[in-house]
C-alpha cells in the first residue's frame, strides 16, 4: 500500500506540475506595453530620444502633454512644471509681479512668508535634482563602454558623443538654478552610487561645479542655438549661465568675478545673436525666428503641450477688462498682475515714450493693489502672446506655440554693462552703448555716462526684463531683496516692509531633508 | 495527557487501515418534512463520537464507523435538529437511515464555509461571521454588499448612493494606504480581484473604477455571506487575506421541482441636498458684497439641483427553477433589474443568468459541482460636470433664454461665452452621452473525489474563470457651450474604451478527515494544496477631438482633427501552496494551523514569495466535565487566534520593474526643426514587497437558554508592517522624486460585540421576535510612515485651490487625519474675520500663518459602528428593520468650503452661487483649511423597513408572499452636507444625492 501511495503522490505532483500549478516558476512576468530597460537601446533612436527627454523635462510635466503620467508627483502636474516654477520664484517675491490666487503655498510666495514645506518650492527643487537624475542616468547609458558592448555603430558613438555634451549642459544649467535658489545642495553626477546618501555641497562648491562642467563641455557645442540647434545647447548659452555665475559670484561663492563676468557677455555678444528690432517679436508665437534669442525653452500648440510655461504665463495674465483673443487665446486666468512698484519704473507712466510700456493693461483696473485676490487690483501686463509678429493666432487656442526666453541679447548688454561698473574692466563707453542701443530700441531715450550707474542699471533691467524670471536675483545681487527694500504685500503687508535676510536663500524641502537626514537645512528656517 | 494525544495523532495514519475490517457505515438522505426536497448542507453528526458530516447537493451523507449502536442527530439552519436513537452498524454493511427535517425559521449556527472547505460553526477557533439570505437586508439591493449592512460587527459597508455605483468594505479598519483596502472577494470558490492593479490596468481610463466590480452578481443567487475578520481564518487564503475575506455563497437548489418568482417595483426621491442660497439669499448677497455684479444678476429664481433631479423608478424580476434528479441537483436563476437614478441620465440595467448544476457519480465517490453565472450591464451615467454645475449656477439664472436656448454665462459687452464660469447643467445633460456595456462571466467546474484505500481522504480539483468584457463610450458635441469656449479645431469629442480582462483559477486540494482512534471525540482534519491564478487585462481605447459633424454621436468617426489611441496590456500571475490542519480533541479543546506560500509577479526579483502562518486555539468550555452541568449556560467557547498576512493589491503589475515609458504626440520636445518623441526611464524600487499584517484576536461566544441568546465578543489587534509609501527620495538618487516603497506601519485595534437572540417566542405561528444587535470600535494609529524625520505626507486633493490637500498622514494619527488650521475661539465661538492671523491659531509662533500651522483633527474612520436588526413574525405577517448607526466619523464639507465665501461673487468671470455656511462663517475670501468644515458626521439611520405577509393556501401556489420596504427611512445627524456616509474617504464634494426608496412587491412559487 505504502509502494502504492508513493507512486499516487508522485503522479499527483507531475500532474500538478503540467497544470502549472505546483512548480515554483520565475514569478516576472515583463512588462509588455512599456520598454524595457533590457532592449530600450536595440534602437539607436532612442539615444536622441531620450536626450530629447532631457529638454523636454524643461517644457512638459509627463509624458503625456499637457498633463498624464508627471515626472514628478505630490503636486499637480502644471504647478510643476519647471518654467513655470521658476517664472514664480524669480518673479512672484518681488516688486514686479504678484498673483491672485488661493492654492495651497502659493500665497506664501507674493509675501515672502514660505516654509520649508512650501508646494511650489518644493516642487521646484524636485524639478531641478529630476533633470540630474536623467541626466545622470542618460551619462551612464552612454558610455564608451555601454556603447560598445551593444555594438554601436561609429556614427551613432560620433553623434551620441555630442548628445552628452548636451545632458552635461543641462545638468549644469539646473545646478546653477539650484545655486540660485537653494545654494548648499548636493553635487550628483555620473558617477555617483546612488544607493548611497548624496552629501551636502557648500554653495561655493557647487558653483564651482557647475562652472568646471560648463567650461569643459563649451568646445564640443555649437556656436549658437539655431537652426538645428535651436531649443538646444550651444557656446552662447553657456557663456551666457557662466556670465550670471560670475556676476552672482560674490554672493553665491564668496568672490567677485566681474572680470569673467565681463569676458562671458562679451563672448556672447561677439557671437552671431543680434538685437530684435521690433521687440515685442521677442515674446511672440513666433520668437523662435526673433534673431535675439540665445537660449529658448520651445512650446508648440500641437506637440509641446503644457499647464505651465507659456501657457500660464499668457493666460494667467489676461484677465478682467482683457480681451483673450487679443493674446491668442481661448479664456485668461485672471491670475498675475504688475505690482504698481514695477510700473513706477518707467519714469512718468502713463505719460511716456517708453514703448515697453505698451504691454501695460490698465483698462478697468487700479494700480495699487488693495487685495491680492482681487483681480483687478493691479494692471495687467500682456507681454507674453500666442499672435505671431505677423498677427496670426497660434496653432492651438489652450497652448500656445510661444516660446520661453531664458536668454536673450538684451540681458548680456546689461550684465556687460554691470560688470564694468562693478569694476570687472571692460569699456565703459561700450557699456553706455550698451544700455543705450535697448533704450533707443524702446524709445525711451538715451542715457548720458553720468546716468550709467549700478542703481541705474539694477532700474534698468527692471524696465528692460520685466516678467523675464530675473528680478529675485538682480535684487539679491543688489541687496534689496529681504532685509532691504520695501514694495506692496512684501512682508504679508499692503504697504510693504522688510523681511529677514535669510529669505534669500530658499529652505531644503522638509521632504528632502526627510529622505536625506545628512543634509543642513538653510539658516533661518 | 498530549502522549496519548500525540499517539493518538500517530495512530490515525497507521490505524486506519485495521480499523476498516471493524467497521460499517450510516447512509442516506435528508429530506425537509414539507415537500420532501433534499436538504442540502445539514450537519449529520453521531452522538458520543466525534464523526460528522454534511449532506450533499442531492441531500446524501454517508459515515463510516466502528460497528456498534449510535444515535444520530441532523441539523441545519433554517430546520428543526432531529434526533434518531439506536441506529445500529453492522461490521462492513451499510445501514439506511433516511431523516426528515421540519422547517423551522431560526437562525442556528450550522455549517459555515471557510476557504478550500467547511466547518461546523462550533468547531470554528476564528472570528468569522455568516450572514444567510433569511438575515440579508431587503429592499432594490443592487449588488451583494448591500445584503449584509449593519448585519457583521467590525464591517463597515459605504456606498456612493448611485444605483450600481462604487462600494466600500472595510473590515476592522483599513490596513494600507496605498495599496488596497477592500477585502477579498470569493464567489463559490472563485476569488474576485476587486483591488490593486488588475482592475482598469496601468494607464488604463478608468473604466469600471466607480462602478461596483460586484454588480454581475444577482443578489437573488445568494444563499450566504461569510466574512472572515482574523488572521487565522483568513490566512489559508494569505495573499490577499489582510483586509479580510467575504466568501459569497449561491443557492444551489435542491428542492422541488420548483417555479419561483419575485418581483419588486420601486421609487426613489431625493432626501436633503447640499444646502446653498436660494434666489432671494443670492440677490441679497450679490447686492451687499458684490454691487458691481448686480446688473448681471437676473431676475429668475431656478432650483438647479431640482433641475437635475427626479423621482426616480425601478423594476426587478427574479425567476428560478430548480429541482433534483435521482443523483443531481440544479438551480437556474434568471434575473432582470432595472433601476433610474434620481440624477437625470443616471440608469443601471442588468440581465442576469445563472446556472449550479451538480451531481453525484461513479458510485457516490465522484461530486461534481458547478456554477456558471453570466451578466449583462448597461449602465448611464449622469455627465460628470452636471452636479458641480448645478451647484455653482447662479439661482437667480433661468435654465432658458428661450425655449430651447439654454442660458449661459456670456460677457454682458462682447456677448461671448465666459470661458472659466459654469456650463449651464441642462444642456449637459441634454446633450453628453457617457454610456457603458459590461458583459461579465464567472463560473467554476469542481470535482471532489474520494479516494478509495484511504478512509476519509478527498482530492477536489476546480477551474475557475472570470472574463470581463466592458466597453464605455461617451459623446460630446461640438456645438455646446463647453466645447464652444474651447479651441475651435478641437471642439465635440468621442471616447471610448474596450476592456477585456481574463482571470484563471486553478486549485487542486486535498483533503483529509477522520477520527482520531484511541481518543473519544477527537478528529483531525488536514487540507493541503495548490492554487494558481493568472490575469490578463488588454485595455484599448482611443478618443478623438475635433469632430467634423455631431450626427453618428456614439455610433461613429466622422473626420476629427486629433485622436490619441491607447493601448495598454497587462500580466499578473499568482502562484500558491497552503495546508492546514484542523485538531478536535475530545470535542474540547480545537486547534487550528495554516501555513500559506504566495508568490506574485508584482513584486521585485527574490521578493515575489511571502509565507504567511497562522494558528489558532479554542476552548469549549462548557465540555469540561466540571462545567458541563454547572453553568446556566449552553455554549461558552474561549478563542484566541494568531496570524500573519500579506497584501499584494498594490497599485500597479509593475511597480518593481525598470522600463521605459514612451512619450505621447503631446509632450514631445523640440530639437532644431523637428519634433521628436521621448522616452523616459521610470523610477521604480526593485525591493517592493508584501504589506504583512500581522494580527492577533482574542473572543468568547456565548449561548444561554439553549442558544435562545447567543453572543461573541472579540478584540482584536492588527499591526500592518512594510506599508507602501510614495516616499520622497534623497534628490539626484533616483529617476523621480517620489518612489513606491515598502516603508512604515499601521495598527488596528478594537472590540467588537454581537448579540442574536429570540426575544419572544411565541412558537410557529405566534408572535416572534429576533433581534440582533452589533457594535464595534476600532482605533486606527499610523505608527511610522517612512524613515526617521518624516513627519507627514499630505494628502486628500479636494476642490477649489489646485492641489490643495486637507488630510496628513502623521504617525500618531488615524489614516487620513484632516489636517487644518484651529480657529481662535472668543466667547467659545469661533473667530471668523479678519487676516489670517487674526483668525487662526499661530501654532508655531512665528507670527505667520502658513502650512507649518496645520494641526491633525479628527478622521473620517467611525471609532465606533452600532448594527440592529429586528425581525418579528405572526401568523403570515412578518416585518423587519435595520438600524445604523456611527460614532466618531468625520467629513469634510467640500462644497461648503469651494462655494462658501463673498469673494465668489466678485469674480468677475463667473458669479456663481454659493454654500449656505457662508451666512454662518461669514467669510469674504475662501479658506479652504479651516477647522469649520471638519463636521461631525455621526448618525443614526433607518437603513431599511419591510412588512410583508405570506399567505397560507393561495390557489395552486406552493406559496405566495407581498411586501413592502423603504429604505432609508430616515437619517438623523448633524452633518450638514448631503451625506454623512457617502464617501469612504470623507471628502464630500458633489456625492450623488441620496434618496429614499420605496420597494413594494411579491413572490409565489408553484
Amino acid at each position: 500500500m505504502y509502494i502504492k501511495s508513493t507512486r499516487w503522490l508522485a503522479l499527483g505532483a507531475t500532474a500538478l506540475c503540467l497544470a502549472g500549478l505546483a512548480c515554483t516558476k520565475d514569478l516576472t512576468v515583463q512588462p509588455q506595453s512599456q520598454i524595457t530597460s533590457g532592449n530600450i537601446f536595440n534602437d539607436p533612436a532612442s539615444y536622441q530620444a531620450f536626450l530629447a527627454k532631457l529638454y523636454a523635462g524643461l517644457a512638459v510635466t509627463g509624458q503625456t502633454g499637457p498633463a498624464g503620467t508627471p515626472d514628478i508627483n505630490g503636486i499637480d502636474e502644471g504647478f510643476s512644471q519647471y518654467v513655470r516654477g521658476y517664472w514664480q520664484m524669480q518673479e512672484l517675491p518681488t516688486d514686479e509681479a504678484i498673483i491672485g490666487w488661493g492654492d495651497t503655498g502659493l500665497p506664501e510666495l507674493n509675501t515672502q512668508t514660505w516654509s520649508a514645506s512650501n508646494p511650489f518650492t518644493t516642487a521646484m527643487y524636485a524639478r531641478i535634482f529630476y533633470q540630474v537624475a536623467l541626466a545622470n542616468e542618460f551619462l551612464r547609458q552612454t558610455t564608451d563602454a555601454q556603447l560598445s558592448s551593444r555594438g554601436t555603430s561609429a556614427d551613432v558613438a560620433t553623434q551620441v558623443a555630442g548628445f552628452r555634451a548636451e545632458a552635461r549642459f543641462l545638468r549644469a544649467l539646473s545646478y546653477y538654478h539650484a545655486v540660485d535658489f537653494f545654494g548648499n545642495v548636493p553635487i550628483v553626477d555620473e558617477s555617483f552610487d546612488i544607493s548611497k546618501l548624496p552629501v551636502q555641497a557648500k554653495r561655493a562648491d557647487v558653483f564651482a561645479f557647475v562652472e568646471s562642467e560648463l567650461k569643459a563641455i563649451r568646445g564640443s557645442l555649437p556656436p549658437t542655438s539655431t537652426g538645428n540647434y535651436y531649443g538646444r545647447a550651444s557656446q552662447a548659452a553657456v557663456d551666457m549661465t557662466l556670465a550670471h555665475l560670475y556676476l552672482n559670484a560674490k554672493v553665491w561663492a564668496g568672490t567677485d568675478r566681474n572680470a569673467d563676468a565681463l569676458a562671458s557677455a562679451s563672448s556672447v555678444i561677439a557671437s552671431a545673436v543680434t538685437l530684435d528690432p521690433n521687440f515685442p517679436h521677442i515674446f511672440d508665437a513666433d520668437n523662435n525666428t526673433s534673431p535675439e534669442m540665445i537660449f529658448s525653452v520651445p512650446f508648440d500648440g500641437v506637440h509641446t503641450r503644457t499647464y505651465g510655461g507659456t501657457t500660464y504665463l499668457i493666460h494667467a495674465s489676461v484677465g478682467d477688462n482683457m480681451d483673450p483673443a487679443a493674446a491668442g487665446i481661448d479664456g485668461g486666468w485672471y491670475g498675475l498682475r504688475l505690482r504698481p512698484e514695477a510700473v513706477d519704473r518707467y519714469t512718468g507712466y502713463p505719460t511716456t515714450t517708453d514703448t515697453r510700456t505698451s504691454f501695460i493693461q490698465t483698462s478697468g483696473r487700479t494700480k495699487a493693489i488693495g487685495s491680492i485676490g482681487s483681480s483687478n487690483n493691479g494692471y495687467a501686463l500682456l507681454k507674453y502672446k500666442n499672435v505671431t509678429s505677423g498677427g496670426a493666432v497660434g496653432s492651438n487656442l489652450t497652448f500656445p506655440d510661444t516660446d520661453y526666453p531664458l536668454y536673450r541679447l538684451a540681458d548680456a548688454y546689461l550684465i556687460y554693462a554691470e560688470a564694468v561698473l562693478r569694476g570687472g574692466g571692460g569699456s565703459r563707453a561700450t557699456a553706455l552703448g550698451y544700455v543705450n542701443a535697448l533704450r533707443n530700441r524702446a524709445s525711451a531715450g538715451a542715457i548720458t555716462d553720468a546716468q550709467l550707474t549700478l542703481p541705474f542699471i539694477l532700474d534698468e533691467r527692471g524696465r528692460e526684463l520685466l516678467w523675464e524670471g530675473m528680478r529675485r536675483q538682480d535684487l539679491i545681487r543688489f541687496g534689496t531683496f529681504s532685509s532691504a527694500g520695501v514694495w506692496s504685500w512684501k512682508g504679508n503687508v499692503a504697504a510693504g516692509t522688510t523681511t529677514a535676510a535669510f529669505h534669500d536663500l530658499y529652505p531644503i524641502p522638509s521632504n528632502e531633508l526627510s529622505a536625506n537626514p545628512t543634509l543642513t537645512q538653510n539658516p533661518g528656517y | 495527557m498530549w502522549r496519548t494525544v500525540i499517539r493518538g495523532v500517530l495512530a490515525t495514519f497507521l490505524a486506519s487501515a485495521p480499523a476498516l475490517a471493524q467497521t460499517g457505515s450510516i447512509s442516506g438522505r435528508v429530506v425537509a418534512a414539507e415537500g420532501g426536497a433534499p436538504v442540502v448542507g445539514a450537519q449529520v453528526t453521531v452522538v458520543g463520537t466525534n464523526i460528522g458530516t454534511v449532506s450533499r447537493d442531492d441531500g446524501r451523507y454517508s459515515l463510516t464507523l466502528q460497528a456498534g449502536r449510535y444515535t444520530v442527530v441532523a441539523s441545519r439552519i433554517g430546520f428543526a435538529r432531529d434526533t434518531v436513537p439506536g441506529v445500529v452498524v453492522n461490521p462492513a454493511a451499510t445501514t439506511t437511515l433516511n431523516i426528515t427535517l421540519r422547517s423551522a425559521p431560526t437562525a442556528l449556527a450550522g455549517v459555515v464555509v471557510v476557504g478550500y472547505g467547511t466547518q461546523q460553526a462550533k468547531d470554528l477557533t476564528g472570528s468569522v461571521a455568516t450572514v444567510t439570505t433569511e438575515e440579508f437586508n431587503t429592499g432594490r439591493v443592487v449588488s451583494p454588499e448591500g445584503l449584509i449592512r449593519g448585519k457583521v460587527a467590525g464591517v463597515e459597508v459605504s456606498d456612493n448612493n448611485e444605483p450600481g455605483g462604487g462600494v466600500s468594505i472595510r473590515v476592522r479598519g483599513g490596513t494600507s494606504v496605498n495599496a488596497s483596502n477592500e477585502p477579498l472577494y470569493v464567489v463559490d470558490g472563485v476569488p474576485i480581484d476587486i483591488g490593486g492593479g488588475s482592475v482598469g490596468g496601468d494607464g488604463s481610463t478608468g473604466l469600471g473604477r466607480n462602478r461596483n466590480p460586484l454588480n454581475f452578481l444577482n443578489p437573488n443567487d445568494i444563499e450566504s455571506i461569510t466574512v472572515l475578520k482574523d488572521a487565522s481564518s483568513t490566512a489559508i487564503y494569505g495573499n490577499r487575506g489582510a483586509n479580510g475575506v467575504v466568501i459569497i455563497t449561491t443557492r444551489s437548489g435542491g428542492s422541488g421541482p420548483q417555479v419561483s418568482y419575485t418581483g419588486t417595483v420601486s421609487g426613489s426621491r431625493v432626501v436633503g441636498g447640499p444646502n446653498m442660497l436660494n434666489a432671494a439669499q443670492y440677490r441679497a448677497a450679490v447686492q451687499q458684497f458684490a454691487p458691481s455684479n448686480v446688473a448681471s444678476l437676473g431676475t429668475a429664481s431656478t432650483d438647479w439641483l431640482g433641475a437635475i433631479e427626479r423621482n426616480a423608478g425601478g423594476q426587478e424580476h427574479n425567476l428560478d427553477f430548480s429541482g433534483h434528479g435521482e443523483t443531481n441537483v440544479y438551480r437556474l436563476g434568471l434575473g432582470y433589474l432595472d433601476q433610474n437614478g434620481v440624477l437625470i441620465g443616471s440608469r443601471t440595467q442588468r440581465a442576469s443568468a445563472s446556472l449550479n448544476y451538480s451531481d453525484r457519480l461513479l458510485g457516490d465517490r465522484l461530486a461534481l459541482r458547478t456554477h456558471i453565472r453570466g451578466s449583462r450591464s448597461l449602465d448611464w451615467y449622469t455627465p460628470g460636470s452636471v452636479l458641480g454645475e448645478a451647484l455653482a449656477f447662479a439661482p437667480t439664472q433661468p435654465m432658458y433664454t428661450a425655449p430651447g436656448t439654454y442660458y449661459q454665462y456670456r460677457d454682458p459687452t462682447s456677448g461671448a461665452l465666459i470661458g472659466l464660469a459654469p456650463n449651464n447643467p441642462l444642456e449637459d445633460l441634454a446633450y453628453v452621452q457617457d454610456q457603458a456595456t459590461i458583459l461579465r462571466s464567472v463560473g467554476n467546474v469542481e470535482g471532489e473525489y474520494r479516494l478509495p484505500f484511504i478512509s476519509g481522504l478527498t482530492a477536489t480539483v476546480r477551474g475557475g474563470y472570470d472574463v470581463n468584457r466592458a466597453d464605455r463610450n461617451v459623446f460630446t458635441p461640438t456645438n455646446i457651450a463647453s466645447q464652444l469656449k474651447g479651441d475651435s479645431a478641437t471642439r465635440g469629442s468621442i471616447a471610448r474604451a474596450n476592456h477585456d480582462e481574463l482571470h484563471t483559477v486553478g486549485d487542486v486540494y486535498a483533503n483529509y478527515r477522520n477520527v482520531l482512534p484511541r481518543l473519544t471525540n477527537s478528529t483531525l482534519d488536514l487540507t493541503a494544496g495548490v492554487s494558481g491564478e493568472n490575469f490578463n487585462g488588454t485595455y484599448n481605447g482611443y478618443s478623438a477631438n475635433g469632430l467634423s459633424s455631431n450626427l453618428l454621436g456614439l455610433n461613429g468617426v466622422p473626420s476629427f482633427t486629433e485622436a490619441h489611441p491607447g493601448v495598454s496590456v497587462v500580466d499578473h500571475v499568482l502562484r500558491s501552496q497552503f495546508g492546514r490542519a484542523n485538531l478536535n480533541l475530545f470535542d474540547r479543546y480545537l486547534i487550528t494551523a495554516t501555513v500559506r506560500r504566495d508568490g506574485s509577479s508584482r513584486f521585485g526579483e527574490g521578493q515575489k514569495y511571502g509565507t504567511f502562518p497562522s494558528a489558532a486555539f479554542a476552548w469549549r468550555l462548557l465540555e469540561e466535565p466540571m462545567l458541563r452541568d454547572r453553568l446556566p449556560l449552553s455554549d461558552l467557547k474561549f478563542r484566541l487566534s494568531w496570524g500573519r498576512n500579506g497584501n499584494e493589491a498594490i497599485p500597479c503589475n509593475y511597480c518593481a520593474y525598470g522600463a521605459y515609458d514612451v512619450g505621447g504626440p503631446n509632450a514631445q520636445a523640440q530639437l532644431g526643426n523637428v519634433f521628436v518623441t521621448t522616452i523616459r526611464p521610470v523610477a521604480f524600487d526593485a525591493n517592493l514587497h508584501w504589506e504583512t499584517t500581522t494580527s492577533t484576536n482574542v473572543g468568547f461566544d456565548i449561548g444561554i437558554l439553549r442558544d435562545r441568546f447567543t453572543g461573541s465578543v472579540d478584540y482584536y489587534t492588527k499591526t500592518t508592517h512594510d506599508l507602501l509609501f510614495n516616499v520622497p527620495t534623497a534628490a539626484g538618487t533616483a529617476l523621480s522624486n517620489n518612489v513606491l516603497t515598502n516603508i512604515g506601519s499601521v495598527r488596528n485595534r478594537g472590540v467588537e460585540l454581537m448579540v442574536d437572540g429570540k426575544l419572544i417566542d411565541g412558537g410557529a405561528r405566534g408572535f416572534t421576535w429576533n433581534v440582533n444587535l452589533n457594535a464595534s470600535h476600532n482605533n486606527n494609529e499610523l505608527l511610522t510612515i517612512g524613515r526617521p524625520g518624516v513627519t507627514s505626507i499630505q494628502t486628500g486633493l479636494i476642490a477649489g485651490g489646485v492641489g490643495t490637500t486637507i488630510q496628513v498622514l502623521q504617525p500618531g494619527q488615524p489614516v487620513n487625519s484632516f489636517y487644518v488650521y484651529q480657529h481662535k475661539s472668543v466667547n467659545g465661538a469661533p473667530v471668523t474675520t479678519g487676516a489670517d492671523t487674526a483668525m487662526y491659531i499661530d501654532q508655531n509662533g512665528d507670527g505667520i500663518i502658513n502650512t507649518s500651522d496645520l494641526v491633525p483633527f479628527h478622521s473620517p474612520a467611525p471609532t465606533w459602528i452600532f448594527g440592529h436588526t429586528s425581525n418579528v413574525t405572526w401568523r403570515g405577517w412578518d416585518a423587519s428593520t435595520t438600524i445604523r448607526a456611527y460614532r466618531g466619523n468625520y467629513v469634510y464639507n467640500n462644497v461648503a468650503s469651494n462655494l462658501g465665501n463673498y469673494s465668489v461673487l466678485t469674480s468677475p468671470f463667473a458669479p456663481v452661487n454659493l454654500s449656505a455656511s457662508v451666512l454662518q462663517y461669514g467669510f469674504t475670501r475662501p479658506q479652504y483649511l479651516s477647522d469649520l468644515y471638519v463636521e461631525d458626521a455621526s448618525f443614526v439611520r433607518m437603513d431599511n423597513l419591510t412588512v410583508g405577509y405570506t399567505f397560507d393556501r393561495l390557489a395552486q401556489l406552493s406559496n405566495a408572499r407581498i411586501f413592502g420596504t423603504i429604505q432609508n427611512v430616515f437619517t438623523s445627524t448633524k452633518y450638514s452636507g448631503v451625506d454623512p456616509t457617502a464617501n469612504i474617504n470623507g471628502i464630500d464634494n458633489n456625492v450623488y444625492p441620496r434618496s429614499r426608496t420605496f420597494v413594494g412587491g411579491l413572490s409565489v412559487g408553484f
